[in-house]
């Protein structure tokens, strides 16, 4: 039906052609503006069913990144292991590994968790899994990207020392992070879909990672075969590249962005198959 | 217009593949009111979210021009924890609707009072009907979706969706599940039986049901 209300190829019509695309593009604007909607809807809905209708009830996403980093630092200071790398404040250094790796290990939970903890809205047809999708994992980056602004400057507060070589590598990595977690997630949400031993080695997969992501060590700390195995890592470059943003003094040389963005890219491309694959899959009842 | 074209579903079971719908292909014209029948499972739900676009078929393709609702039922759609006005709110703003007049027209219509700022899992199976359809009511389709919904409630509230819905009734078409005859007698002419994964469209309701019922005594 659709085809035959095309006009015919060779019409005659001076700038018909133009036009067709110049409406096209409109209708790609206009189907960007409805998706940006429905992200922000959907981002609007989840602050209030994750934290409350109080307004304070988003304190509570702001403090568990703040915990999560205050106990590392504090068992590492009762540990006697607090020996940063010079020129860093262990705070400072436990902070720019904590956080980082928590957003993407956040936003792979949540994000794997985007189709079945809402399938309901799914029975509205402008929300598909894409949106579910964005909208949980934006949430996640606001969030830490927000705990990471408040405590590093808590503790330049706190220290009267402002260390913070280059802010867009800082935010890049973070950013990164959250990509990664976004793709894998995406990745763990579709075949969740048909199957649930996704959802099983989901925690025995991430588990090591926590402990090769260079959280307590950094790279060029390490001998050079360790070096070269972590360095296979993409989280292990990101947490490299938010202290090389931070830390005047930090050795610069062992990340490589190049490698994140073919991580980004594979396991995002990877997932979107993997999504359009089981699209039809998604049973709602 | 709404055309089904070799519309087949199947889901997968831990007891092998259920086929829901079987190759079907219907043309139902535009603007009009028909009834959807069948046995528990037949697919009748199914079908209406394949209509909607929330389910894709397994095989085959729904074509329609205008705006399809989301199906209008008790399951889906809702969040429990928000309150009414909250839910109301999500679906403005995912329709792109003025959102203060979708909450008031639904408000008004849905008759709760204050339970409409109460959360949702608080509420009556008639009190969630009320919103479900107060809200569809309050956006402009073109084809509204029922599943169930306007069989609940008590008289005054039945009369309500009645006379809304007469209200649209030159603008849009309607397609509604129900178990209930009376119900759909008060809606549809022409009703869809469904039946073994297949859909046939008789002309009356009477036609239907007698062809729903040999079924059954068969």
């Amino acid at each position: 039906m659709a085809a035959a209300a095309e006009p015919a190829p060779h019409s005659s019509l001076p700038g018909l052609g133009d036009r067709r695309l110049v409406s096209r593009v409109a209708t790609f604007r206009k189907g960007l503006a409805s998706q940006t909607e429905v992200v922000i809807a959907l981002v609007l809905r989840e602050t209030r069913t994750r934290f409350g209708r109080n307004r304070l009830g988003y304190l509570w996403a702001l403090i568990e990144p703040i915990v999560i980093t205050f106990t590392f630092y504090g068992v590492l200071v009762l540990a006697g292991r607090g020996h940063p790398p010079a020129g860093m404040s262990l705070f400072a250094f436990i902070a720019t590994g904590v956080l980082p790796y928590t957003l993407f290990s956040n936003t792979i939970m949540r994000v794997a968790d985007a189709i079945n903890s809402n399938k309901a809205l799914l029975y509205y047809p402008q929300v598909r899994p894409i949106e579910l999708v964005i909208s949980r994992a934006a949430l996640e980056a606001a969030t830490f990207i927000a705990v990471f602004v408040l405590m590093m400057s808590a503790e330049a507060l706190i220290s009267q020392r402002l260390e913070l070589e280059d802010p867009l590598l800082v935010i890049g990595g973070l950013l990164a992070a959250s990509a990664l977690g976004t793709g894998l997630g995406l990745v763990f949400c579709a075949l969740g879909q048909v199957s649930t031993l996704a959802d099983r080695v989901r925690g025995p997969l991430m588990r090591p990672l926590f402990w090769i992501s260079g959280i307590f060590f950094t790279v060029g700390s390490l001998p050079d075969n360790a070096r070269e195995a972590v360095l296979w890592n993409p989280m292990m470059h990101v947490t490299e590249l938010v202290r090389a943003g931070w830390f005047p003094g930090h050795d610069a040389n062992y990340f490589d962005l190049g490698y994140v963005l073919w991580w980004i890219g594979g396991l995002t491309l990877v997932g979107l198959i993997l999504e359009r694959w089981v699209r039809r899959r998604i049973d709602l009842t | 217009m709404l055309e089904l074209r070799h519309v087949t579903k199947i889901y997968q079971t831990s007891s092998g593949p259920n086929v829901v719908l079987r190759d079907v292909s219907l043309t139902l014209p535009a603007r009009e009111s028909i009834g959807v029948v069948g046995k528990n499972g037949a697919g009748k739900s199914t079908l209406l979210r394949i209509v909607s676009h929330a389910e894709a078929p397994t095989a085959g393709e729904v074509i329609h021009h205008g705006r399809v609702s989301w199906p209008i039922g008790f399951a889906g759609g809702f969040n429990g924890s928000l309150t009414g006005e909250e839910n109301c709110r999500f679906v403005a703003r995912i329709y792109q609707q003025d959102i203060e007049y979708v909450i008031e027209q639904t408000r008004e219509f849905a008759d709760i009072g204050r339970y409409f700022y109460e959360p949702i899992r608080t509420y009556s199976s008639g009190m969630r009907a009320r919103v479900a359809f107060g809200l569809s009511m309050a956006i402009d389709f073109d084809l509204y979706l029922v599943d169930e919904v306007t069989a609940v409630g008590d008289k005054t509230f039945r009369k309500k969706c009645r006379d809304a819905f007469a209200a649209r009734r030159e603008r849009a078409g309607l397609l509604m599940v129900s178990h209930d005859v009376a119900t759909l007698a008060e809606y549809c002419k022409r009703c869809l039986v469904l039946h073994d994964g297949g859909a046939t469209l008789y002309d009356s309701l009477e036609e239907a049901t007698e062809a729903y019922e040999a079924r059954e005594a068969a």
